[in-house]
């Protein structure tokens, strides 16, 4: 059932108890986490952290820790499907989940009991209502038995006309079982068929902090890292992004407005949060303008770099501005005091020129000490690059728990580990992204676009990781739309697929909806995947949260493919 | 010369000032404890024969015995009471039970023939532990609240840690049971956590 108030329905329950925190692996779920530890903190309420990557972890998990617990909290995880069913816990376990994750089951709708959703009950749901599925069996058995008891005791004569009643009445009451189970069927796909997402966790926890006025600097910044988080990752609508980002701006200028006046300034070691309408240049404040401009996927997409026309449209570019090669190449911390003084605004008006509208984003910026500024863009791209790195003999949990550690402000140097890790990551999407335009790699298969990298492409280690893969996936379709002429590719979903473990011979499957200006987000390749794979009896393991990412065994691609093929076409 | 075991005495105890118990000095002290009985015959003697025959001549000796035996008493009494100091401190240190070479240095022995009532120090120690106990558990309103757990007020009453190997099931105050999981986090009564943090098991997470 839904919560109405978090507070009394969440936090008061749990505060005099001991809790379980299952933490999937995104940076919202991370920034959400952290909010709530805090939280924890200030009240004293004890709690074990356990990080979970998959349905099979999260399943682990529970096992491990229902003796112990009787409540748990799931963060980014369980409210897709009927986690009752996959769990099977005890009648006292109660479950607080506060997912993204769009469709909710209806079962996790619907369950009065164990399972509470932390999530508003937004317009966007659009949960269909409880007649439609679910019905009463025992008043259907009870009138029938009734009526055939009451058969056996008429006279004979009127036997006959009676059986033919209840004959008939049986008859109808059976057609109308069946128009309302194919009626429910429509319903359950209509409402299960697009996977989406809604508001971040991180926000819903910060807001709950806000209702109890426990919140901090700290639990803001988190909050805006996770919104952030959705915004790069494509998971939210560009409306939904810019609502958002008003509900945190007024939170911001609430906590600004605090302290600082002309007497008692505050000092240069204190947090500031500040909003920004920066470029939307990934990591440039701690990379080289020129880099960072080469390796964004917005206007590496529009100069289409990875031709030499585009090079030189770059080129122009630059000159246009005003800006000379050594500054650009330059670390932008290094380059002219007078270059960066305007830098924002000149590059907006030369970009208008170029054609790319939206150079500017919406975001904010945190700042503390002489030398620490960030934008939210450059923390996500951190924390995602050390959550998903491929070091040997680091496991998942490590990962997360250095992800987790590079959120706090004490620790700098994890951060700045992150970002170089970010940093070659996002030259490897671009080096890929360009060799797969260049050497048409990207395939129409019909009802969608199909590519498949093999075992030697360079760094395909780290598309091994859905994250990882699935932001390669986004440029990749951005820009194959920019370089094709065949104007229906345009409109086509991508289907990826990567190699994920050698040894066991499996390759990580992804798919997105195409790309428009408009697109609603919605990704309709889960229940894709399932029923293709179901057909052909494919081996896959649909172990991750989101369900448009599965693993497949190598030598089943070809016949998992066909199958897409003829389910979607 | 008169006295002079007795300062030793008190010289020893200074020599080790750190809080140590040193062994007890049962010699030193049964040999403080004669002399002092001897001068306190002499003294009687010669107290007797003054007023009997009225030899004032005797009185400065009578005197300076009189001191010797007031300073005697004194560096005893000091000794004595600067051990059972020590001791005390000990059982804020250790806690109830004490290491075997700690208690091998306090005496046992009760009886000395003399006219200070020296109670054995294993006896008073676990006095002192037993009012101690009594006190302890009327704080905090009948609950009872161990006050030699910090000496200094804590920061906080629970703690972050994070487990940093596999150690199986842990078992905290009230009963409850926790799997510590390589890479969980947990937050948890802080003097539970000594102990593992000491062993490299947990890790205490600053944020």
């Amino acid at each position: 059932m839904f919560i109405t108030d978090i507070r009394k329905e969440f936090y008061e329950v749990v505060a005099n108890q001991r809790v379980a925190l299952l933490v999937a692996s995104d940076i919202d779920a991370l920034c959400a986490c952290k909010i709530l530890q805090a939280l924890f903190h200030c009240d004293q309420i004890q709690y074990t952290l356990v990080p979970v990557t998959g349905w099979q972890d999260l399943g682990t998990a529970f096992l491990e820790h229902k003796e112990q617990f009787r409540f748990f909290v799931l963060i980014n995880c369980g409210a897709n499907v009927d986690l009752l069913e996959m769990l099977q816990p005890d009648d006292d376990s109660v479950f607080f989940i506060c997912d993204t994750h769009r469709p909710v089951d209806v079962v996790n709708v619907y369950n009065d009991t164990q399972i509470k959703l932390l999530i508003k009950q937004d317009d966007d749901l659009g949960v269909p209502s409880y007649d439609d599925i679910f019905r009463d069996e025992e008043e259907e058995e009870g009138g029938d038995s009734g009526n055939e008891s009451d058969e056996g005791s008429e006279p004979s004569g009127k036997r006959r006309r009676f059986d033919e009643g209840a004959v008939e009445r049986r008859i109808e009451r059976q057609r109308a079982r069946r128009e309302w189970e194919a009626r429910r069927r429509e319903i359950l796909f209509d409402y299960e068929q697009y996977e989406y997402h809604g508001t971040s966790a991180a926000m819903v926890f910060f807001e709950l902090a806000w209702v109890m006025t426990k919140d901090t600097k700290d639990m803001l910044w988190w909050a805006i890292i996770g919104l952030t988080d959705q915004w790069v990752h494509d998971k939210i609508t560009n409306m939904k992004y810019v609502t958002d980002i008003a509900t945190m701006q007024r939170h911001v200028s609430r906590h600004n407005h605090r302290n600082e006046d002309e007497e008692n300034s505050l000092s240069i070691d204190c947090m500031r949060i500040s909003f920004e309408y920066d470029l939307r240049l990934t990591l440039y404040q701690h990379w080289s303008m020129y880099e960072s401009i080469c390796n964004s996927c917005y206007t590496s997409c529009h100069f289409k770099l990875w031709t030499l026309n585009g090079q030189k449209k770059l080129q122009e570019f630059l000159a246009d501005m005003g800006l000379p090669l050594k500054q650009v190449r330059q670390k932008f911390n290094s380059m002219d005091m007078s270059i960066k003084e305007n830098l924002r605004d000149v590059i907006e008006e030369s970009s208008n020129k170029y054609g790319m509208k939206d150079i500017r984003i919406q975001t904010f910026g945190v700042h503390f000490g002489f030398k620490n500024r960030f934008l939210a863009g450059d923390m996500v791209h951190a924390a995602t690059a050390l959550l998903e790195s491929t070091e040997k003999d680091e496991s998942d949990s490590d990962n997360f728990i250095k992800a987790l550690d590079s959120l706090s402000r004490s620790n700098l140097e994890r951060l700045h580990s992150g970002i170089d890790l970010a940093k070659k990551k996002l030259i490897a999407i671009q080096q890929t992204v360009a060799s797969c335009i260049c050497t048409n790699l990207i395939l129409s298969q019909g009802p969608f676009l199909y590519c498949y990298l093999m075992e030697g492409t360079p760094d395909v280690k780290l598309f091994s990781k859905p994250m990882t893969l699935t932001l390669l996936c986004k440029y990749l379709l951005k820009a194959f739309v920019q370089s094709t002429r065949n104007k229906r590719c345009k409109l086509l979903p991508l289907i990826m697929a990567a190699p994920k473990d050698m040894e066991k011979g499996t390759v990580i499957v992804v798919g997105i909806p195409p790309e428009s200006e408009t697109s609603d987000k919605k990704n309709f390749f889960g229940r894709a995947f399932e029923k293709a794979a179901e057909s052909t009896s494919s081996r896959t393991l649909h172990d991750h949260f989101d369900t448009s990412i599965i693993e497949l065994k190598m030598e089943d691609r070809s016949k998992f493919l066909d199958a897409l093929i003829t389910l979607l076409s | 010369m008169f006295c002079e075991k007795a300062v030793e005495l008190i010289r020893e105890l200074h020599r080790i000032s750190d809080g140590q118990l040193p062994a007890f000095n049962e010699d030193g002290l049964r040999q403080v404890l004669q002399e002092m009985e001897a001068l306190y015959d002499q003294n009687q003697a010669d107290v007797n024969e003054a007023k009997s025959e009225g030899r004032a001549e005797l009185i400065p000796s009578i005197k300076v015995r009189h001191c010797c035996l007031l300073r005697d008493q004194r560096c005893v009494t000091a000794y004595l009471y600067d051990r059972l100091l020590r001791i005390r401190a000990l059982r804020w240190e250790y806690g109830s039970v004490l290491p075997a070479n700690v208690r091998f240095h306090m005496c046992a022995e009760e009886n000395f023939r003399m006219t200070i009532v020296v109670l054995s120090q294993l006896q008073w120690f676990s006095q002192y532990k037993k009012s101690l106990a009594s006190f302890m558990r009327s704080l905090g309103g009948g609950e009872g609240l161990d006050i030699t757990q910090d000496m200094k007020p804590p920061k906080s009453l629970y703690i972050e840690v994070r487990c940093l190997k596999d150690h199986g099931e842990f078992e905290i105050d009230d009963g409850t049971v926790i799997l510590l999981k390589k890479n969980s986090q947990h937050f948890l009564p802080r003097w539970k956590c000594e102990q593992l943090i000491r062993q490299g098991v947990l890790e205490h997470v600053v944020s």
